[in-house]
């Protein structure tokens, strides 16, 4: 936040959450806030261009041990996207694994303020921490990895809902985390024994089905008011014929109620879960099975996480997956276990256009966003890095907006495209502020951000703007994907960060936490159970664990009050 | 035909620190055409600050060039903190009068360096084309990939009038390599292509191979186990013991072949 009076002036604004579908508006801002008037600004001049709010990412691999590993274990990515220091900047470097400095630097050149760290590692989170710090301009949370919790599997063998929620909000508290993540349930902890395991397979060391972690952590979580709701990352990833598995997840959740106007369950990067037929061989697109569920169902929201052709790193909490995956490529592969609570694998892949799986899975994140009907259920994203850079994204803006551009790349794919995807078939285009709904305001508003400022334009809301180099009429699509790259400004909290397509300010952005409020007695007796799994088991001592303040310098807390 | 003599000033060497001064900015490539003072414009690094070539290097330059083919670059002075030397040149000629610092010759694709000493590290990584040649020894990953890369030299010649480091030619998959003394332990380690011989001895060569061909003629010291005979071959007159491995890549992917005295 910067003080002082901005106009920007004549510039053509989404602002889907406020109903604003390009129209010619003035905004103002005040303090680093939307304010209706401002007397004596310093004014930008936006004529005929798009003016959308801050971009707001609701799934990205950004900051934390994996990523942190990622980067010490592929020097040659750290090559790419070499720059140097300016008289503004740090030195970038990286492609699929950038400097926490060119992580923020290009998230805010592509107009994104708020970025959310998708898959935190509660015994981690220092870690996580102190590199969200590190990364300039953006504002950020990250997400805790409750899913594979001994604590949790516990909890819910034993049916105890309540202390359940003690728990989540325990943890959610300890690590300054924003919500429920979930990854691989059982998976995870069955890979421990170098297994992996399905939806309704019981997961023996506690006798639980990740069926029942899920729906029992969504019931934990609706007993908060609780911005965003879990989190999920769904069983199998990756596998043929996944698609069932999804679908059947999302039935788990149907009648939990949410204790806000939203989802009960967010699914991501659904492009990995929506496979069909048995093996590689027969491998083929069930988006569309997907997309009907979603369209048909108002309970669940998705990210399509889609893919970028070349090369990436790919990281997950999934370890069985990026075993499976080091398998296929016989390339590098690291692996971590983090005691009671979850793991992680790493490995390089390259997605090629003449793979015929790769070319499937291309189309396939691209068909999620074309076949659900309302943008409100939906974000873009490419799950950074695991499907692609998110420095990609002004790709994938071009291909939804134009069936030229999916059909001429389409072209240079392998042939399997026009037999097992329906891609090609497909002639919707999205218009602007479809891309502002899935790009800013339909992640704001599954994580709950909008009512704190985010995601729109509102009086009232951060000063956090993208003014990009583009007329709303611009069809080409070259043109579309350059200026979604580079905007003209970007604003953040009242401040110009980015002019022309360079940073030109790097303020330091806050990170929102969560504080779910518990009843003192539950967690009391939650309490006793933790710290006995802190005495015997966990190589910290309990008054260890928690992350200290000091760790967020730029603190924004969100309250989540009891319920029932 | 246009001749660059580039000298660097004692100034420049004589620091306790010795800093380091990275030229992949003059290449034959990069200098066509050029009047001596718009080389002497050229930025290069030194440690970290850009400077002008003229600030670093007393230059001269006798003839015309219509191209890179026709330009020659000489490198005098005390070239030991001098790194980068030819990195990524096409065409056209350099000569470095003395030992040079580490990435000579480094993804170059085209042209020849000849070095009239000793190279240190990475002389020649993932080099495409063109040819080096290094009169005294070369340090460590001579050829070879950078950290991390799958990929080594692809193409082009290198010889070394001396002996070479560890881990000479790394994950290389084409090319040729002419060691005339010794190369430390594990030469063509992971190799996939392309030809390495050494004149002297190796230890350990060939570990992880898939493919590609190493001539050993003096001794191997620490032969890898899981090579397996052949049989024999002869090479110019003399017997050889042919090797197929690496077998602890499985028996499908040991196509790699090495040749022992």
């Amino acid at each position: 936040m910067v003080e002082g009076e901005l106009l920007i002036r004549n510039g053509v604004v989404y602002d889907p959450i406020n109903g604003v579908k390009g129209e010619k508006k003035d905004i103002c801002i005040r303090d680093g806030k939307v304010v209706e008037e401002v007397k004596n600004p310093k004014i930008i001049d936006a004529e005929g261009r798009v003016v959308m709010p801050g971009g707001v990412d609701i799934h990205s691999h950004i900051a934390g041990g994996k990523v942190n590993s990622g980067r010490l274990f592929r020097p040659e990515d750290g090559r790419k996207g070499v720059k140097a220091r300016t008289k503004v900047c740090r030195p970038e470097s990286g492609y699929s694994v950038p400097n926490t400095f060119a992580t923020g630097y290009r998230y805010a050149r592509m107009g994104y303020t708020f970025v959310m760290e998708a898959a935190m590692p509660p015994l981690a989170a220092r870690h996580t921490h102190e590199e969200l710090v590190d990364i300039p301009i953006l504002d950020n949370a990250a997400l805790p990895l409750l899913d594979n919790n001994w604590m949790t599997m516990e909890y819910v063998k034993s049916g105890d809902m309540d202390l359940l929620a003690a728990y989540i909000a325990w943890m959610i508290k300890a690590t300054k985390g924003f919500g429920v993540k979930i990854v691989n349930p059982g998976g995870t902890e069955m890979w421990g024994w170098g297994k992996n395991c399905s939806l309704n397979d019981t997961v023996p060391t506690f006798d639980v089905t990740p069926a029942e972690i899920i729906k029992g952590l969504a019931e934990a979580n609706e007993k908060f008011d609780m911005p965003h709701s879990i989190h999920v990352h769904t069983n199998m990833l990756g596998h043929p014929g996944n698609f069932e598995i999804t679908k059947e997840t999302y039935d788990l959740v149907k009648g939990v109620k949410a204790a806000k106007g939203r989802q009960v369950m967010h699914t991501t990067h659904t492009q990995f879960h929506s496979y069909g037929g048995t093996n590689w061989g027969d491998f083929e697109s069930k988006a569309d099975a997907i997309a009907d569920y979603i369209n048909q169902n108002d309970h669940a929201t998705i990210d399509i996480g889609s893919i970028i052709l070349g090369d990436t790193t790919t990281m997950t909490a999934d370890g069985p997956m990026e075993y499976s995956l080091y398998q296929i490529t016989g390339r590098k592969w690291t692996n971590h276990d983090v005691e009671l609570e979850t793991g992680s694998g790493i490995t390089p892949f390259l997605y090629s256009g003449k793979s015929p799986v790769n070319t499937i899975q291309w189309a396939i994140g691209q068909e999620l966003a074309l076949l659900v009907k309302d943008p409100w259920k939906l974000a873009l994203t490419t799950d950074h890095p695991n499907a692609g850079p998110f420095i990609g994204y002004p790709i994938l803006i071009s291909m939804l907006m134009s069936k030229k551009r999916r059909d001429e790349s389409a072209e240079d794919m392998h042939k399997v495209i026009y037999d097992r995807a329906a891609l090609p078939s497909i002639d919707r285009e999205y218009d602007l502020n479809e891309i502002a709904i899935i790009t800013r305001g339909m992640t704001a508003k599954a994580l709950g951000l909008h009512e704190h400022g985010k995601g729109h334009l509102g009086v009232g809301a951060d000063g956090d703007v993208a003014i990009y180099d583009m007329s709303p009429e611009e069809r080409d699509a070259g043109k579309i994907q350059k200026a979604f790259l580079n905007t003209k400004y970007t604003i953040k909290g009242g401040e110009i960060v980015v002019k022309d397509g360079e940073v030109v300010a790097t303020p330091a952005g806050k990170t929102y936490f969560v504080t779910p409020e518990c009843d003192d007695k539950l967690t009391d007796e939650m309490m006793v159970k933790l710290k006995d799994k802190f005495d015997h088991y966990y190589s910290v001592t309990f008054n260890n664990y928690a992350v200290q303040d000091a760790y967020v310098p730029n603190p924004y807390e969100i309250k989540a009050p009891w319920r029932s | 035909m246009q001749t660059i003599k580039l000298k660097i000033k004692e100034e420049v060497t004589s620091g306790v620190a010795k800093i380091p001064v990275e030229v992949d900015s003059l290449t034959p490539d990069t200098l066509a055409g050029k009047t001596e003072a718009e080389i002497k414009a050229v930025k290069v690094w030194w440690g970290n600050k850009e400077e002008n070539t003229g600030d670093l290097f007393d230059v001269s330059v006798e003839g015309e060039a219509g191209s890179a083919e026709e330009v020659k670059i000489v490198l005098e002075g005390d070239l030991s903190r001098v790194k980068h030397i030819g990195d990524g040149m096409n065409a056209g000629e350099i000569e470095a009068l003395g030992d040079v610092d580490m990435h000579c010759g480094a993804m170059m694709s085209g042209g020849k360096i000849t070095v009239k000493g000793c190279a240190d590290c990475w002389a020649g990584r993932e080099m495409h084309g063109g040819e080096l040649v290094i009169e005294g020894d070369a340090g460590d990953n001579l050829c070879a990939m950078y950290r991390g890369e799958m990929t080594g030299m692809t193409g082009g010649k290198v010889t070394v009038g001396g002996s070479a480091g560890e881990c000479v030619a790394q994950n290389m998959a084409g090319g040729e390599i002419e060691i005339k003394g010794n190369a430390y332990i594990l030469t063509g380690l992971n190799m996939k292509g392309g030809k390495i011989t050494i004149e002297g001895d190796a230890v350990m060569p060939g570990a992880d191979m898939t493919g590609g061909k190493i001539t050993v003629k003096g001794n191997v010291r620490d032969m890898i186990p899981s090579f397996r005979l052949e049989g024999t071959e002869s090479i110019e007159g003399e017997e050889y013991k042919k090797y197929t491995g690496d077998l602890a890549m499985t028996e499908k992917k040991a196509k790699g072949v090495l040749y022992v005295k």
